[in-house]
């Protein structure tokens, strides 16, 4: 079957099968940022925006997508450079491995869209869906304030 | 693939459809809200998914009778709406924000959560005790109380969960959720939900529920009558929760024991009628 989505701001026409799920999907078409940790919802390493929030792309059929607007990792970034939370995890080295980082943003990028200045609860929260076997989360939780900052002061302008 | 026995994917735009396409696909058809349990747990004989975005079933109303949420409704959207954080000190939002994580609750629907009637369940045990009412629709609509539900589901052969509706609290109530899990983001090994009416220092309505039990959250009746007519005092909250733990039908599971589940049981029981004690006393204030 055919389905028609958006996919970083791209308009993409893709033949799917019922059964598949986004992450299967998406990593066929390339968009290696999305991550296959766990396949059970579990580690949130495949997490992407759809329609503007976080969600397991493993836990999600692909057809459920069909009209709808999906942003992986990839497509955060623009013209003018990263994404503030990007910007801050490289800038506060909240990376070691790397695998669980594109999921980890992107829960970051769904929780600051819906709550400009959360509490360090509720980012502890906000990320408690992506699981990170290296850094021991301090400095992700760090990054976020920092993107929560500058996002901030962007807001002001 | 995930689901590589899966042939048809149907997105219906009446209920009259989705009932068609239930009889047509007799028991290969399978009715999906967020569609997480059918990636997560692929069963082997579904074979048409009948998916109900279509519907306008996501919704949030206000009326007489209550909060009226639609089938549909994510999970997150009901922790971001501000009537249902008011709802009896916020006990349902405060009760969401225990269950899974943000990103599963993007995709969780309330409807799926109820009709799923997963024995780990947080929001069961909760809206049993909030005395929800759910509205099936089997051509016509009926409006059943969601403790008939369980624990067969009969209700749901050949019908459709189209709504949950959340009574309007009486004055004088307050109700509390708590869980115990071993990470913020793993299942309940053991759930409990409280609300208590109290009319001149007295309790009058009781529903006291456990889950996780590891079974489904089911009503703790003898608990419930012990604190009938009484008043909520240390004493009468220790009794309760006394009668809780040896009342309750706790079994064994590779997440806990038996008997560590009845500690579990006397310890949330006390916990919610603590607070609803002093939710109870700040709203005298």
């Amino acid at each position: 079957m055919r389905i028609t989505l958006t996919v970083n701001e791209a308009k993409r026409e893709l033949e799917i099968e019922p059964g598949e799920t986004l992450l299967e999907l998406l990593r066929r078409e390339g968009y290696k940022g999305v991550k296959k940790g766990c396949g059970s919802g579990d580690c949130g390493a495949c997490a992407v925006l759809l329609d503007g929030r976080a969600v397991n792309s493993c836990l999600v059929l692909a057809v459920k997508a069909d009209g709808r607007e999906v942003v992986t990792v990839e497509g955060l970034a623009d013209d003018e450079g990263l994404h503030p939370v990007q910007q801050a995890f490289l800038e506060e080295g909240a990376i070691q491995c790397g695998y669980c980082t594109p999921g980890m943003v992107i829960a970051a990028v769904d929780l600051l869209t819906h709550n400009s200045s959360p509490s360090e609860a509720q980012i502890r929260e906000g990320i408690s869906g992506n699981l990170c076997r290296c850094t021991g989360y301090v400095k992700q939780i760090e990054a976020i304030k920092i993107a929560v900052e500058r996002m901030g002061e962007g807001a002001d302008d | 693939m995930a689901v590589a026995h899966v042939k048809e994917y149907l997105r219906p735009t009446s209920l009259e459809e989705v009932l068609t396409s239930l009889r047509e696909g007799g028991k290969g058809a399978r009715v999906i809200g967020g569609g997480i349990e059918l990636v997560l747990f692929s069963p082997p004989d579904v074979t048409t998914l009948i998916d109900l975005s279509e519907l306008s079933l996501s919704y949030i109303k206000e009326n007489e009778a209550g909060l009226a949420i639609g089938a549909t409704t994510t999970l997150t959207q009901i922790i971001e709406h501000q009537t249902v954080a008011q709802y009896l000190d916020g006990v349902i939002v405060g009760m969401l924000h225990q269950v899974a994580s943000p990103l599963l609750r993007n995709l969780a629907t309330i409807g799926g959560s109820l009709a799923s009637a997963n024995p780990w369940s947080d929001v069961i045990p909760l809206f049993l005790a909030l005395d929800a009412k759910v509205t099936l629709f089997d051509g016509k609509y009926h409006s059943i109380p969601l403790s008939d539900l369980y624990p067969t589901r009969s209700h749901l052969s050949g019908s459709i969960l189209t709504e949950v509706l959340l009574p309007v609290p009486a004055s004088g109530t307050a109700a509390s959720f708590h869980q115990f899990s071993r990470t913020g983001f793993d299942v309940a090994l053991l759930n409990c939900a409280c609300l208590v009416k109290v009319d001149a220092g007295r309790c009058t309505v009781v529903r006291i529920v456990a889950g996780g039990t590891p079974r489904l959250g089911a009503a703790l009746p003898a608990a419930a009558e012990t604190l009938m007519g009484m008043e909520l005092t240390d004493e009468t909250i220790e009794q309760v929760a006394h009668v809780a733990r040896e009342s309750a039908d706790t079994r064994d599971d590779r997440r806990a024991s038996a008997q560590y589940r009845k500690q579990l049981i006397y310890v949330c029981v006390k916990r919610c009628l603590q607070e609803i004690r002093d939710r109870l006393a700040e709203g005298k204030q």
